[in-house]
């Protein structure tokens, strides 16, 4: 059986995609009184449009560059926490959990904790100077938009 | 020579010394403020409008215009630098300044910035004086139609853009439009797509989008690509100077971008976004070098900065004459005019001359400061690519949450903006452009109020898209700006 390339498995995932999204829009509840076009109309048109341009896109070849499927990944001496995807995963994680803590822990804190560790992983080594930035570009941010422009944000542990 | 009088009064009002104080107040906080990602000259102005609280109206948007075009000058910096264009007018020139920036020349396309918003907001200022009253009766000729295919063309244009792919431009475009109608229909209150969660019943901000598939996007793009441990090369910034031969590379598209954002800027709806996506688009046609729009081109950064800042100037004819806003910004603006008892509309150039007269004039004066403050600042504020890249790279995202943070104090938005960073680097991986998305995701919503209002007066009746003659030619040259790069393809093999 022939691989799929990569513009096949998106345009395959896209009309999947545009399939939910219309069986959405039959969903959108009619206005109750009559009106030329009501609110699922254009939806129902986005969704027929996405669905159309995915059998486009399963029909186009991809373009030179593009990650496929069967594609060599390169292999790296590295430890697995820093490969390159390892990165973006332990990145995406260390801003999700700033999201869920921001509120309980409290922006200096929270902002602080994220700047310094990101700089640590990132592979920044002058640990002081990593601090002192990350702690100064915090509280200034924080006492600008706090102080100055009256923008409320999560004190959280810290008094103040 | 009446306008020229008018302009004399004009001046007699601005140069008057607190006036003075307040442009070159309003230019610098909004040059600040703009430079910011995730501060645009949307949060400025709403953050200004206690501060005009008992001043004269004339004074109260003497200090607001120069906050807009002050925010849209300094969201250019950003968008070079970090390629995190806080303010949705930046974006197209983020497409030729951040390379270069990576190319170090960062130092060359802020000067390259500076002169061309200098230049764009000083010829847009002229043709705001000359010719406001005769534009404002154009632009009110404009119906639900014209509009709709005005929206139309613009997305058009931007698709056309993607060199890549039609397919995928059109992809982007189409999943913009689905996020801009997400939450409730304000036509009739139905919710759409809120997944029966309190967060989306107004939808998705455009600032959760734009700085998750571009500057979220691109942190994670250099991670991937092995640059978080790197530091970037010396002599990152480059020098400021033009040569002769780019001052003459970049003067047509500065004057041409120049007159056609400030004419997109006052159609409603249009603005300093879709200004800059059509000078960028028309300069890459035009352009003999277009394949390198793209990878650092001097041209791609001159016609969008021309542009920008001409429509920002643009959208003062309706919101002056007419009273109708052209973007988010100027509704800000209008809404800070009520506040302070001024109405904007017709009647406003014969009973409040001094407003109308005292903020064009005043606006040359801010265009001149705008210059004077930013470039001697230049290599100051591009200073910030000397960072450690593994510091410059936590800092950009802590800049991006807060920017998130700041303007909704919603978690979910903070979850929303990492969907997006992670959706934006997949689209960069797979050659979706980004561009498209962004304008279907500001015009998504104003386009499917406009096509429903029209189909609402020809009672559903569709030909009143081409029946309407304006509306007809701006469908005709979208679908042309679709097929004629299709049909140079299909030449060229």
């Amino acid at each position: 059986m022939t691989r799929l390339n990569s513009n096949q498995i998106i345009a395959l995932l896209l009309a999947l995609f545009s399939v939910g999204y219309l069986a959405m829009a039959w969903q959108i509840p009619q206005f109750p009184l009559p009106r030329p076009i009501d609110s699922d109309l254009f939806p129902k048109v986005l969704g027929f449009t996405l669905l159309g341009l995915a059998v486009l896109l399963f029909f186009e070849a991809p373009a030179a560059g593009e990650p496929q499927p069967d594609g060599d990944s390169a292999e790296s001496s590295e430890t697995l926490l820093l490969r390159p995807w390892s990165r973006v995963v332990v990145t995406a994680i260390a801003l999700a959990a700033y999201a869920l803590l921001l509120v309980p822990v409290g922006f200096v804190l929270a902002s602080t904790a994220l700047c310094f560790g990101l700089g640590c992983y990132y592979g920044y080594r002058r640990h002081a100077v990593n601090l002192a930035t990350s702690l100064g570009v915090v509280l200034t941010l924080y006492l600008t938009l706090t102080r100055v422009m009256g923008v409320y944000l999560p004190t959280g542990l810290l008094p103040f | 020579m009446d306008a020229f009088n008018n302009l004399i009064y004009g001046f007699s009002i601005a140069l008057d010394p607190i006036n003075i104080f307040y442009v070159f107040a309003g230019v610098f906080a909004g040059t600040v403020i703009g430079m910011l990602p995730g501060l645009g000259p949307i949060s400025a102005l709403a953050l200004m409008i206690p501060l005009t609280f008992g001043m004269e109206p004339s004074s109260g948007l003497i200090l607001m215009a120069g906050v807009y075009y002050g925010a849209i000058f300094g969201g250019s910096t950003s968008s070079i630098l970090l390629n995190a264009p806080g303010v949705a007018g930046t974006v197209a020139t983020s497409f030729d300044g951040y390379p270069l920036a990576k190319q170090g020349q960062a130092g060359k396309a802020l000067a390259i910035a500076a002169y061309a918003s200098f230049i764009g907001g000083t010829i847009s200022i002229i043709f705001l004086m000359l010719v406001a009253p005769l534009l404002g009766r154009v632009a009110v000729s404009f119906g639900p139609a014209e509009y709709f295919s005005l929206m139309v063309l613009g997305l058009t244009a931007v698709v056309s853009l993607s060199d890549k792919s039609l397919v995928k431009g059109l992809i982007a475009a189409v999943v913009g439009v689905m996020i801009s109608i997400m939450g409730i229909d304000l036509q009739t209150g139905t919710e759409r797509f809120t997944f029966g969660t309190v967060h989306l019943l107004d939808g998705i901000d455009f600032l959760v989008v734009a700085l998750g598939i571009f500057a979220l996007a691109e942190v994670f793009y250099m991670l991937l690509r092995g640059g978080g441990g790197k530091e970037q090369p010396r002599n990152a910034i480059g020098s400021l100077r033009l040569t002769k031969q780019e001052v003459r590379q970049i003067a047509p598209p500065i004057g041409r971008s120049s007159i056609l954002g400030f004419f997109t800027g006052v159609l409603p709806g249009a603005g300093a976004t879709i200004g800059s996506f059509l000078g960028y688009s028309m300069e890459k046609r035009l352009a003999k070098d277009g394949d390198t729009f793209g990878k650092g081109n001097i041209k791609g950064v001159a016609a969008p900065e021309s542009a920008n800042n001409a429509a920002c100037t643009g959208s003062f004819v309706p919101l002056l004459t007419l009273g109708v806003p052209g973007s988010g910004s100027t509704a800000v603006l209008l809404g800070a005019l009520l506040v302070m008892g001024v109405s904007p509309g017709p009647a406003m150039l014969v009973d409040r001359p001094d407003v109308f007269w005292g903020v064009v004039a005043s606006m040359y004066l801010g265009n001149i400061f705008l210059l004077v403050l930013n470039l001697p600042l230049i290599p100051l504020i591009a200073k910030i690519l000397d960072l450690p890249r593994p510091l410059l790279l936590a800092l950009i995202l802590i800049f991006c949450m807060v920017g998130v943070y700041g303007m909704s104090f919603s978690v979910f938005d903070l979850l929303l903006l990492l969907g997006f960073g992670l959706l934006g680097l997949g689209m960069r991986l797979f050659g979706f452009p980004a561009a498209p998305l962004i304008l279907a995701l500001i015009l998504g919503s104003i386009m499917e109020e406009s096509m429903r209002r029209a189909l609402q007066i020809s009672g559903g009746d569709w030909s009143i898209f081409i029946d309407k003659p304006i509306s007809l030619a701006l469908l005709v040259v979208a679908a042309l700006s679709l097929t004629l790069p299709l049909l140079r393809k299909f030449r060229a093999r």
